[in-house]
């Protein structure tokens, strides 16, 4: 790209940016190119670790982890001995050994995973996924984001916000899914009740039209045509074969069902995958349950017995699966938690929060397998050359995507945000090895 | 003495006028000049300012003349207007209404137009008298007026290019700093990052950086923005070469500008109108300034009226706008409406109260007609949904309407102030806005202790500045204090707590502030951690899960360590709890510090006025300011007058709720129909019809409740009956609440209230929709069991539903299709569900 080029975009964006921002920009610029969009990627899985996963002990193992390296399908790049699936696939995956959160805390920290933002009073952010669902749209009548399940069972409103549209408004909120392990899933208001035939609907409609006649003044002005609209979208998605297929999970083979575990862990990854082939856009696979993630105590028995082989069975299948399918290049798949955890384990032989240091993995949707991005210490506390902060991971999935990473939104304090902000709110950039 | 006159009529003007004189000569020759036909005629003329005096060495003020004119307009008339002056020797004046001084005295100014006439007096004083220098004024003025320091240039948080100055000069002694010493503003540090520039050279003063680049002589991004040569090169230049002072060296303060006066205020253009503003500045010292020249204009919105650099005001297309002015440290604007034409016969309209005064008031001058006064029937349920957030039931519907009695409204009005369901609704109202929860008091006793105490407060209509204080000092172990107790004994964050009790109780949205000086209010950083420094005391005493109590404790003995200190993000200093006029509290005042903050919140001016506009955006679905908390001088109010009137009745009252409820429901503003008529159609902020407005998750759900008589969904042991009466609606999570946009009470709730996909499934498919038509027990099944008529079915669920009885094009139609159904009870569910999914029943009208 030329200097001319890149001067051309930036004076475009200049205004409110500071000139260390925009060195910081330029740099992206120059390095990536913003002339030939990269766009691969058309829909994402975001395989959520809710509590936050001890690095050590799975993506950068390490000596103080009771767990052994293995080698993987990629030269020099080992993964910890919980992983073997997963190793078997290293080409295709890419790991992040140097990322850094600013919050320490679970809610805190998985708004700051998911939005780039630390949490403030007055402006809830968008999730990554709200910001590529509304610079890419839906792609048919599946909706185009969701959440499945919510992963905890009680209500915690602060903990639900980094999933969420934040200030883009509901629309963009993501459709929460119940769990897709239990006998009896089924998507709440997706089903016609029973005995609610289209017959029926087509009579309730008729009424309407009568009932509503005094405000038909009204309705040729906005707001109630808007409604119209959006019950012809709803019809149209209860009625919808396809729409119904995606949420099926009878569908598929009991081999498909029992490769990728009957547990929610398993059952919310291949129903994220069937929404994907279906349509939809973004689906954040968050079958870990409340807290599991977080082993404050017992780490090692936790990952031994439960988190280690759920994530290398589901993980791998799910790799696997993509491939087959031929979706593997248009499917952007990331892993990740809130942050990593304590080199040192503390007296209930468990580890702490540990935001400096910490791992997370990408695959598929454009994204430039076998390698290891960043390294960490000895122990996994701290890394050795730089960090990567969320919005640098949020530049290079939007990059995939062939959404403009440099874009600002306004917050409805009239305040321009990075849609990927890195530490200290400066710009994202994308890592050009990845891409 | 011949009188001076002075005709101002540009050659282009001039030339203007007689091309129009000649095209209408063409068409119709007949009487041209002594037929009004068609023409308003000029009945009064009135000076803007009505007097002025001035003071100092060539004082000048620029005076406007307005006619006003038989159509209802007042016009702008200055550029046809003889001025004649009684004396010469004291002052001169030009064509276009600009007065300069000459010597002391009292002279009369006289404004002629045709034979209509106004008079205005001037003094003059000191006009042999040098005003002393203030950077601030001079300096800072032509870093305001030529945009050096708006938001989007070196006034944006960071400044620009290595270079900061204070939006509109607020702060001119960093602006001072900042040019005179050089040097990058950094947000996390009060230390200058960078290499120092200084941005003026004293020894070679027209080698200054500041002069090179905004004459465009050194390259600038911001372009040229004055001349070399120019007055304000000029004034630059030479403030540069005596040794850049800032005015307040000899040790005396320097006059400084305490506020800016626009006038007019308001006005009103035809489409070929035009509208020269005045800006007066208050200065410190009691005088008056004209600063019409120094400032900068911008209209709010360029699709209605344009103002260009001088101040006058054009108009684009028929609405309503502002223009924003700014000057030196201050900022104000004057309210711009544009019509289409004037109506020949406006209507005598009446109105009932002090709000109809201003609100009808207004409309006549945008030639705007307010809609009839709404039905009994429309009445009805308007006022019951907005007063008690519940249907009227049909037996009282019927009563309201049979009632002969001609003041019947104002005492239904007495009737829904006094009754229960008031409690519920606004109990359920303050809950929101102070945000009751279980996940936010820590579990379901404490949520129930801080919601029991709102309740009370509403109950015994406790006054509004009395219940701030205690939300906001409140210590110990009683209902308010649970606001500060979070889950996990987690006690909130001075800043966030600070911003958010001014963003409830003072209107105002100042979290910008906490990292950077507000980039477009006069708020500073250091204002905002001077408030948090107020919640740098609180701390907690006692034992998780056990009953837990909110203190101020200097000592900070609680479990969180000792106290809070607050700390500037970029001083990195301790911060002393200080008001925004910057006065500190003294050690000996320094207990108690939210008790302070209380005061000083609950006696601030802006106090009444926020809760005014809150309740008002309830029963009008917009806030005189909209958004309801984001009162900003670039945000002004659309009913200035009306604003302070209200708040100032609310403060005498007492702070009383119910007193201004009652001002409002009883209004004929409130009570004007939902139909809007040809002239008000358009209009979205003047109140000129009833727009319908959606109801609220919680209501609308009620509602569904009362029309089908199907409750108990939260049932359990928690046998609560309606969605407003939840305590803790974090407990009891419900779709339906959910996707109708109930707030989880996490922040300050924003309900948007728009439709959504969700909605639409809920509406289709959703249990709210499906269940409850037809259940046994319900009203539909009642109705049936008694061998009802189809028709009186229909009327009952119409009077439910939608307070009135069907028009006779809706019962024939009904009967007919349900008539032609093979399964009655059904098809009676179909329309029961078309009705409650109807947008008259999902709004109030």
């Amino acid at each position: 790209m030329t200097r001319r080029g890149f001067l051309r975009v930036g004076s475009l964006s200049l205004l409110g940016m500071s000139i260390q921002q925009y060195l910081h920009l330029a740099d992206a610029w120059a390095a990536n190119g913003l002339e030939s969009p990269q766009k691969k990627a058309e829909a994402c899985i975001l395989i959520w670790l809710e509590g936050g996963p001890s690095h050590m002990d799975t993506f950068d193992p390490k000596p103080n982890s009771r767990f052994k390296p293995i080698a993987t399908n990629v030269d020099g790049i080992q993964v910890s001995e919980l992983l073997p699936g997963v190793a078997r696939h290293m080409d295709k995956l890419a790991i992040i050994r140097s990322m850094k959160s600013e919050e320490n805390n679970h809610p805190q920290g998985g708004y700051y995973a998911l939005t780039g933002h630390r949490p403030t009073i007055g402006e809830l952010f968008p999730s990554f996924g709200s910001v590529i669902c509304k610079e890419r749209g839906p792609r048919n009548a599946v909706p185009p984001y969701l959440l499945a399940p919510m992963p905890w069972e009680t209500y915690f409103p602060d903990y639900k916000d980094g999933f969420s549209a934040g200030f883009l408004g509901p629309d963009y909120d993501p459709m929460v899914l119940p769990d897709p392990s239990g006998e009896d899933f089924e998507v709440p208001d997706l089903k016609l009740p029973k005995g609610l035939t289209s017959d029926l609907i087509d009579h309730r409609r008729s009424f309407l039209k009568v009932v509503d006649r005094h405000c038909r003044d009204l309705e040729q002005r906005g707001e109630l045509g808007v409604m119209n609209a959006l019950s012809e979208r709803a019809l149209t998605m209860v009625t919808s074969p396809e729409v119904k297929k995606a949420f099926d999970l009878s569908r598929e083979s009991e081999q498909t069902r029992d490769a990728y575990g009957r547990d929610r862990v398993g059952q919310s990854v291949l129903l994220a995958r069937r929404l994907v082939e279906s349509g939809a856009r973004f689906v954040t696979a968050s079958g870990y349950g409340y807290a599991e993630w977080d082993t404050h105590a017992d780490n090692d028995e936790l990952l031994r017995e439960k988190l280690g082989p759920t994530l290398d069975r589901t993980l791998s299948t799910l790799i696997e699966d993509l491939e087959q399918r031929g979706l593997l290049e248009t499917t952007l798949v990331v892993v990740m938690g809130e942050f990593g955890r304590t080199p040192k384990i503390n007296p209930n032989g468990g580890r702490d929060h540990w935001p400096d240091c910490w791992s997370l993995a990408l695959a598929g949707g454009g994204i430039r397998g076998g390698q290891v991005i960043g390294a960490s210490d000895e122990e996994g506390a701290y890394s050795v050359d730089g960090h990567v902060a969320m919005g640098d991971v949020f530049a290079t999935i939007y990059k995939a995507f062939g959404i403009d990473f440099t874009k600002t939104y306004e917050t409805p304090f009239g305040r321009p945000v990075y849609i990927a902000n890195g530490l200290n709110n400066l710009p994202g950039r994308p890592l050009t090895e990845l891409l | 003495m011949e009188p001076n006159r002075k005709k101002r009529h540009s050659m282009t003007a001039g030339i203007g006028v007689l091309a129009v004189l000649c095209v209408i000569g063409l068409m119709d020759a007949r009487g041209l000049a002594d037929d009004p036909s068609g023409e308003p005629t000029l009945i009064s003329l009135r000076f803007l300012p009505e007097g002025a005096a001035l003071w100092g060495s060539g004082a000048a003020q620029r005076f406007m003349v307005l006619g006003a004119y038989s159509d209802g307009l007042e016009r702008d008339v200055t550029d046809q207007t003889w001025f004649i002056l009684s004396d010469l020797e004291k002052a001169s004046i030009d064509a276009a209404g600009r007065l300069t001084a000459r010597a002391d005295g009292e002279l009369e100014l006289t404004a002629e137009v045709g034979k209509v006439t106004a008079k205005a007096r001037v003094t003059i004083e000191g006009s042999d008298e040098q005003p002393p220098f203030s950077f601030a004024r001079v300096i800072g003025g032509i870093l305001t007026k030529r945009g050096c320091n708006a938001a989007d240039c070196h006034g944006g948080v960071k400044g620009k290019n290595g270079f900061k100055l204070s939006l509109n000069a607020v702060h001119p002694r960093e602006d001072h700093k900042w040019i005179v010493e050089g040097g990058e503003f950094q947000v996390l540090s009060d230390e200058a990052s960078g290499p120092k520039t200084p941005r003026i050279d004293p020894e070679q003063a027209e080698q200054s950086l500041i002069l090179l680049k905004a004459t465009g002589e050194a390259a600038h991004g911001g372009g040229r923005r004055f001349e070399t040569g120019s007055s304000d090169y000029q004034t630059i230049l030479e403030w540069v070469a005596s040794g850049a002072p800032y005015g307040a060296e000899s040790g005396e303060e320097p006059v400084v500008i305490d506020g800016i006066e626009i006038l007019p205020r308001e006005s009103v253009l035809g489409p070929d109108g035009r509208q020269q503003l005045l800006v007066t500045a208050r200065l410190s010292n009691g005088r008056r300034e004209d600063m019409t020249d120094q400032v900068t204009y911008k209209s709010n919105n360029k699709e209605v009226a344009r103002v260009n650099a001088d101040g006058v005001v054009e108009p684009v297309k028929p609405g309503e706008t502002a223009i924003m002015v700014r000057a030196a440290g201050h900022a104000a604007s004057a309210r711009i409406g544009v019509i289409a034409q004037t109506l020949a016969n406006y209507p005598e309209v009446e109105g009932y109260n002090v709000i109809d005064e201003h609100v009808f008031g207004k409309l006549r001058k945008f030639n705007i007609v307010p809609s009839q006064l709404c039905t009994d029937a429309e009445f009805v349920r308007r006022v019951c949904l907005d007063v008690t957030g519940t249907l009227p039931p049909g037996h009282r519907v019927r009563e309201f309407l049979d009632d002969p009695d001609p003041d019947k409204r104002n005492k239904l009005i007495g009737v829904l102030l006094a009754s229960p369901e008031y409690v519920d609704y606004w109990t359920y109202r303050f809950a929101d806005l102070f945000r009751v929860s279980n996940y936010g008091q820590s579990g379901s006793k404490y949520a129930a202790m801080y919601w029991q105490w709102i309740r009370n407060s509403v109950a015994e209509n406790k006054p509004y500045d009395q219940i701030a204080m205690e939300r906001i000092a409140a210590q110990g172990f009683d209902g308010p204090s649970r606001h500060y107790y979070h889950i996990g004994g987690e006690l909130p964050k001075p800043p966030n707590e600070m911003a958010e009790q001014v963003r409830v109780f003072l209107g105002r949205r100042l979290d910008c502030a906490q990292c950077h000086n507000h980039p477009y209010e006069a708020w500073s950083q250091d204002q905002f951690w001077g408030l948090s420094a107020f919640y740098g005391d609180l701390t907690r005493l006692g034992h998780l899960g056990i009953d837990m109590v909110i203190i101020d404790d200097p000592a900070g003995h609680g479990e969180v360590g000792a106290g809070q200190q607050v700390i500037h993000p970029r001083t990195k200093q301790v911060v002393l709890p200080t008001f925004p006029n910057g006065r500190a509290l003294s050690a000996a005042e320094r207990v108690d510090l939210r008790g302070h903050f209380a005061r000083w919140v609950t006696e601030h001016p802006y106090f009444a006025e926020a809760l005014v506009n809150r309740i008002w955006s309830i029963f009008f679905g917009r806030g005189l300011v909209e958004p309801v908390d984001d009162f900003r001088s670039t945000n002004p109010p659309s009913h200035p007058e009306l604003m302070a009137l209200l708040a100032e009745e609310f403060k005498t009252s007492g702070y009383d709720l119910k007193h201004l409820m009652r001002l409002i429901v009883q209004s004929k503003t409130y009570q004007l129909s939902g139909l809007p008529n040809d002239t008000n159609r358009e209009d979205e902020m003047n109140y000129s019809w009833h727009r319908p407005r959606p109801l609220d998750a919680e209501v609308l759900f009620d509602a569904i409740c009362q029309v089908t008589d199907v409750y108990g969904e939260f049932g359990g042991a928690h046998n609560q009956r309606r969605a407003v009466n939840l305590v803790a609606p974090d407990l009891h999570p419900l779709r339906f609440l959910e996707v109708y946009g109930q707030s989880d009470r996490m922040v300050v709730p924003e309900r948007k209230n728009e439709a959504n996909l969700d909605q639409a499934l809920h509406m289709l498919a959703g249990s709210t929709y499906n269940e409850k038509l037809g259940r046994d027990g319900g009203r539909l099944d009642r109705l049936l069991e008694g061998e009802t008529s189809d028709r009186e079915i229909i009327n009952a669920f119409y009077m439910v539903a939608y307070a009135r009885l069907p028009g006779p094009d809706e019962t024939g139609v009904l009967e007919a299709m349900i008539a032609e159904r093979a399964d009655r009870k059904e098809a009676l569910e179909d329309m029961v569900w078309a009705m409650m999914t109807s947008r008259e029943f999902a709004h109030n009208n």
